[in-house]
């Protein structure tokens, strides 16, 4: 092989190993299988011009870029010969390394601008963005980087929104969006995707969700869209139905707006309360249809049942905690960040322990959100009030990816799209880093 | 002794002689040239004595019968040996020919010694000659030849066997003589006078007179009466048992042969302390002149030498040498003994009760930091708006909110999660104090700010809450705004709010936890001063005219009974409420009292002072404080204590937080534990002023300080 011979010329007195190159990626990026013998104090960087090298030699005009390593499931992050030494592997036999593309985004969007602090952000519907504003109003925006839909009625800080049916498509079909605010409600929303653009329309809740009896920090839809969950500062959750007419239709009063009267909002009540935390319920996720898990500042991560209403598993951290998600390995996984720098996940199968599985500690304040890739079992996004967000491979214990987009403290952030990193914070500004190949 | 004996047996004779008075001396004194024969006599028999002594057992075998006669002369004769010995050197004074050496006498043949001559018995050698040969035995006669040979030799009767020598020894005739007196009881030689005269060896001119004519001493003879009195005193003591008889001390049998002499504590007991002076290091081996190998340094070894410090360079360099007779005169034998000598005499010769205590022991046990956890420890957050220095902070009871007052004449409330400025009051002046009622349903905030005290609607509250409060807020002047009361109630004019105006500036502003009762502190320099405590919801004042004496400083309320707690500069009062009067006063012992704070149960209080003293006070304990503790170099400008954690903090012009475990039992007999835990620091100084209030969440662990620096901080664990 020509590269193999350029390799070979440029060290010529340090340790060689042999490896071979394997990968999941598609044709484009394959290299031949055959093993070569490259120098061991390469470091990623240098097995990356490898392989793009390699990659080069069959195809003329391709363009490099940056490759991650793994050997045996793990990311190379220093140089091959300290990480074989480190990893106690033997360097007699063929290596196999595979290669995925790394974790880096390739572009950044300009940021779109706020009037006020972005404190929430959902990109769970791959056809827009939407984003919660200190100014009390909710914002979609579409992918060219517009604001499509402003979302009024809140008469506090949005404090979480979240997308409930995100995975409905055809014609006709309604987006609907909830937001919890610091006014104590949750309003509902819904939005014709189908509609044409017009920029900066304004909508109106359809349903308005009383019942807190304090700010309301999350909220989370249930994958069948048909309820949400929120947690507030009143230490509990509440389930609320999301259909526009509930069953009990005498509860529901009519309102007929002031100026126009397109459109009705009713109240909905709560289903169900589900108590058990003793402070402000931060942060509650619903991956499947009957579990609810919740992180509050009383230090606990609570898994619930949502059918009898208790706590089926907990577990504490000694800090209070600000987010939570779920995701992983098997959707099990729990992520939760919070009053301090470190990023835990705990494996709640894992019986008999209360101690993280995994603990990252690179942010320096504390984590504002967290958010595990959908397609993803092995990444999750971080973010942090030092400004970055930190993209994390459960692989390595460092970051994969650090983006500094934001200059003050950063609230929210999500994936988008499987491949763009959103986020908000109190520089008032919704950051799109995009180009990421997860996969 | 035997050759004695024997001259004893001879001159036996001279017993009676001795025994003739001294007087006769003179009479015999004629006589005295007759001795040298007798003498000669006497010699003789010594000479035939010593023969015989070579046939001692001959001499035993034939004077088996006069053996008893012979044995009590003997001993009479042994008592005359010095009497004999004389005579004998007298004897031989007038020069004898014949000496005493033993060219006369036949050697024996026989070298075996004084053997039992059984042991020979059955040998075919009766022992061995002088070179070492066996001397076989001769052959045996019969009785036959016995009895013929005594039949034919007339000399027969003298002759005898020697079983030592084995061989005939026949006796000359003098012998057989001397042999026979013998036995007769008579001098050995048929001359020897018995009865010769006494020659006295030693004469003086008047031998007649006796030395000294005193009559002998009574002394002499007679027993001494004071000696016997003392015997019979003392048979007395020992028959009454009044005197112990010592016993003989018994000497340890048994002792440690290599055993250290050093250890010389028995004697210590005693007061004398014995000590050894320090024994010099022994020669080793490397002190030989032919050291093993592995004691002689190399070259690089001797050179890093040169590199060390002088005391701790080796002295004495190992060499090897031929022999010893090549080794050289120690060049610092001089030098080392000197030494020696000036260690002995430097060394000190008193054993000094020195106590060693471990430093470490002296600390008080106190748990680890890690145990004690959760504590505030990292800055995290900062809420940054302020223009001017944060004079006070306060935490909204759910721990969503924090109001800060600013000498920028601002108050402002911060959301604590996000660090964002949720309101901000713009009241132009100095603000001083800041205190959130503490009821949760209310959240209306009480700012001292100069003369007046204001009552703001937060607006934070429910629908239901906003309204509650704006009833509480929006009031006419009331007719109890009189004259003798020195508080005017007025409407906020800027926002929506009362205003209380006092006469004197407002320092500080405490709610009663029920958020019923407001306190202010006025400090002025006249003498009474009055605490006014307000019944908000009836919207009226009771004065309650406290006297103080000294600078009131600040003020708290009792947790959960009526009492409430003034400090002025000096002292601590604490009041009754319901009773209107003292019930105690605290007395720090420190210059000057600048804040107080009471620990969630009641019974405990702290105290910061000016001069960055803090004190604990336990209630239960004395009025005295339990513990004082010297942390801040400057000015302590606030104390907290947590609600729940058993956490409290100080804060100090130095720029720095101190947070303290404090935990206090529901045990009263186990005194508080105060455990020191974590230095905050991160303020940075502004006009002389460094951290101006501290307070803590009312849930988390975590630490809300003030800077002069106008940003505030929050440290969680």
């Amino acid at each position: 092989m020509a590269s193999n011979g350029d390799i070979t010329a440029e060290d010529e007195n340090s340790r060689r190993v042999q490896v071979r190159f394997i990968t999941k990626l598609q044709s484009p990026l394959k290299v031949s299988l055959s093993s070569i013998a490259i120098p061991s104090n390469l470091t990623r960087r240098g097995l990356s011009a490898l392989v793009n090298s390699i990659i080069q030699a069959g195809d003329s005009d391709w363009e490099p870029i940056p490759f991650d390593f793994l050997i045996h499931n793990e990311l190379i992050r220093m140089s091959l010969e300290e990480f074989l030494i480190a990893k106690e592997i033997s360097a007699e036999k063929t290596l196999e390394i595979e290669y995925i593309q790394a974790v880096v985004p390739r572009k950044e969007e300009g940021p779109l601008p706020h009037p006020d602090w972005m404190s929430a952000v959902s990109g769970a519907y791959p056809g827009f963005i939407l984003s919660g504003c200190c100014d009390s109003s909710g914002r979609i925006w579409n992918s060219d980087g517009m604001c499509t839909h402003i979302l009024e009625g809140h008469s506090n800080a949005i404090t979480s929104v979240s997308i409930i049916n995100p995975k409905v498509s055809g014609s006709g079909a309604k987006i609907r969006l909830a937001t919890a605010s610091k006014d104590r409600t949750l309003r509902l929303w819904e939005v014709d995707i189908n509609e044409p653009v017009v920029p900066d329309t304004k909508v109106r809740a359809f349903k308005i969700l009383r019942g807190h009896k304090s700010a309301v920090q999350s909220v989370a839809a249930r994958p069948s869209g048909d309820m949400v969950c929120s947690g507030s500062w009143d230490c509990t959750i509440n389930l609320w139905g999301t259909n526009e007419s509930d069953a009990e239709d005498e509860s529901i009063k009519k309102r007929k707006l002031n100026n126009n009267a397109e459109k009705s909002q009713t109240e909905g009540e709560v289903i169900s309360e589900l108590v058990g935390h003793k402070e402000c319920v931060s942060s509650v996720c619903w991956p499947q249809h009957e579990t609810i898990y919740s992180a509050s500042w009383d230090h606990y991560v609570r898994r619930w049942d949502v059918e009898t209403g208790t706590d089926s598993y907990n577990v504490a951290c000694g800090k209070a905690l600000n987010c939570l998600d779920v995701g992983g390995e098997g959707s099990a996984l729990i992520a939760a960040g919070g009053s301090d720098p470190v990023l835990r996940i705990w494996d709640p199968r894992k019986p008999g322990t209360s101690a993280p599985i995994f603990q990252f500690s690179s942010h320096a304040s504390w984590i504002t959100s967290c958010k595990w890739h959908d397609k993803s079992w092995f990444h999750l996004l971080s973010s942090s009030y030092d400004g970055k967000i930190m993209l994390w491979d459960l692989r390595t214990a460092w970051p994969v990816s650090v983006l500094e987009s934001h200059n003050d403290k950063v609230l929210c952030a999500d994936w988008w799209k499987d491949d763009s990193v959103i986020s908000g914070g109190a520089d008032s500004k919704l950051c799109i880093s995009s180009g990421i190949s997860v996969l | 002794m035997k050759v004695l004996k024997r001259c004893g047996l001879v001159d036996t004779a001279n017993k009676a002689k001795k025994k003739t008075p001294k007087l006769d001396n003179e009479e015999e004194k004629p006589q005295t040239s007759e001795a040298p024969n007798q003498d000669h006599g006497v010699s003789d028999i010594h000479k035939d004595m010593k023969r015989l002594k070579l046939k001692k057992s001959v001499k035993k075998l034939k004077m088996k019968k006069s053996a008893k006669k012979l044995e009590g002369e003997v001993a009479e004769g042994t008592q005359q040996t010095n009497s004999n010995m004389l005579t004998n050197q007298e004897a031989e004074n007038p020069g004898v020919v014949e000496s005493d050496s033993s060219e006369d006498e036949v050697a024996p043949r026989n070298t075996i010694g004084d053997v039992p001559l059984k042991w020979y018995e059955d040998e075919e050698h009766i022992g061995y000659d002088i070179t070492g040969k066996k001397i076989t035995k001769q052959a045996k006669k019969d009785m036959l030849e016995h009895y013929i040979a005594n039949a034919d030799n007339s000399k027969n009767w003298r002759t005898f066997y020697d079983p030592y020598n084995d061989e005939e020894v026949e006796l000359t005739k003098q012998e057989a003589k001397l042999v026979l007196r013998r036995l007769r009881g008579k001098t050995p030689h048929a001359d020897a006078d018995p009865y010769a005269p006494y020659v006295d060896f030693f004469e003086w001119p008047d031998a007649i007179h006796p030395l000294s004519s005193a009559p002998e001493p009574k002394r002499r003879f007679a027993l001494s009466k004071s000696e016997s009195k003392k015997v019979v005193a003392l048979v007395r003591a020992i028959r009454n048992g009044n005197l112990k008889l010592d016993k003989p001390k018994e000497e340890p049998s048994i002792y440690l042969l290599w055993g250290d002499d050093s250890s010389s504590t028995g004697k210590a007991e005693h007061g004398l302390s014995n000590i050894p002076a320090p024994k010099p290091k022994l020669p080793g081996h490397e002190e030989s002149y032919n050291p093993s190998i592995e004691y002689i340094p190399t070259q690089e070894e001797i050179n890093s030498y040169q590199l060390m410090y002088e005391e701790d360079r080796p002295t004495f360099i190992p060499k090897r040498f031929e022999s010893l007779r090549s080794v050289p005169a120690y060049d610092k034998a001089l030098k080392e003994s000197f030494d020696r000598c000036l260690d002995l005499y430097l060394c000190p010769r008193t054993r000094k009760k020195r106590i060693n205590i471990d430093p470490e022991s002296l600390k008080p046990k106190l748990p680890s930091r890690k145990d004690l956890k959760p504590y505030p420890s990292r800055c995290y957050l900062e809420y940054k708006g302020h223009e001017g220095a944060v004079m006070s902070i306060s935490t909204e009871i759910s721990g969503q909110w924090l109001a800060s007052g600013s000498t920028d004449g601002t108050v402002r409330v911060w959301e604590i999660e996000t660090g964002r400025c949720l309101k901000i009051w713009r009241v132009e002046e100095a603000v001083h104090c800041v205190a959130w009622n503490p009821v949760p349903d209310l959240p209306i905030l009480a700012v001292s700010v100069g003369h007046d005290v204001l009552l703001l609607n937060s607006g934070l509250g429910s629908e239901e809450q906003q309204e509650k409060m704006k009833e509480l807020l929006l009031f006419a002047v009331t007719p109890d705004n009189s004259e003798h009361s020195i508080i005017n109630w007025l409407p906020y004019e800027k926002d929506e709010g009362i205003r209380l105006k006092h006469p004197k500036t407002v320092t500080s502003v405490e709610w009663h936890r029920r958020g019923d009762y407001l306190s202010t502190v006025m400090p002025c320099d006249i003498l009474d001063e009055i605490i006014y405590y307000i019944v908000l919801l009836t919207v009226c004042t009771r004065n309650i005219p406290f006297k103080l004496h000294g600078l009131p400083v600040s003020s708290v309320f009792h947790p959960s009974r009526s009492i409430f707690f003034i400090a002025t500069k000096k002292a601590i009062r604490v009041y009754d409420l319901l009773k209107e009067k003292l019930v105690r006063k605290l007395e720090p012992n420190v210059r000057e009292v600048s804040s107080i704070a009471i620990h969630p149960s009641g019974d405990n209080v702290i105290v910061g002072s000016r001069e960055g003293k803090l004190c604990w006070f336990d209630m239960d304990l004395s009025s005295q404080p339990y513990k004082k503790l010297q942390c801040h170099p400057k000015d302590i400008t606030d104390v907290a204590f947590h609600r729940s954690y058993p956490l409290f903090a100080s804060c100090s012009d130095d720029c720095t937080s101190y947070v303290f475990h404090g935990m206090v039992y529901s045990d009263l007999n186990q005194n508080p534990l105060i455990v020191p835990l974590e230095i905050l620091r991160g303020h940075s100084s502004s006009n002389g002023r460094g951290v101006m209030d501290c307070t803590f969440h009312p849930k988390q662990p975590w630490l809300f300080t003030a800077g002069a620096d106008s940003v505030i901080k929050l440290y969680c664990n």
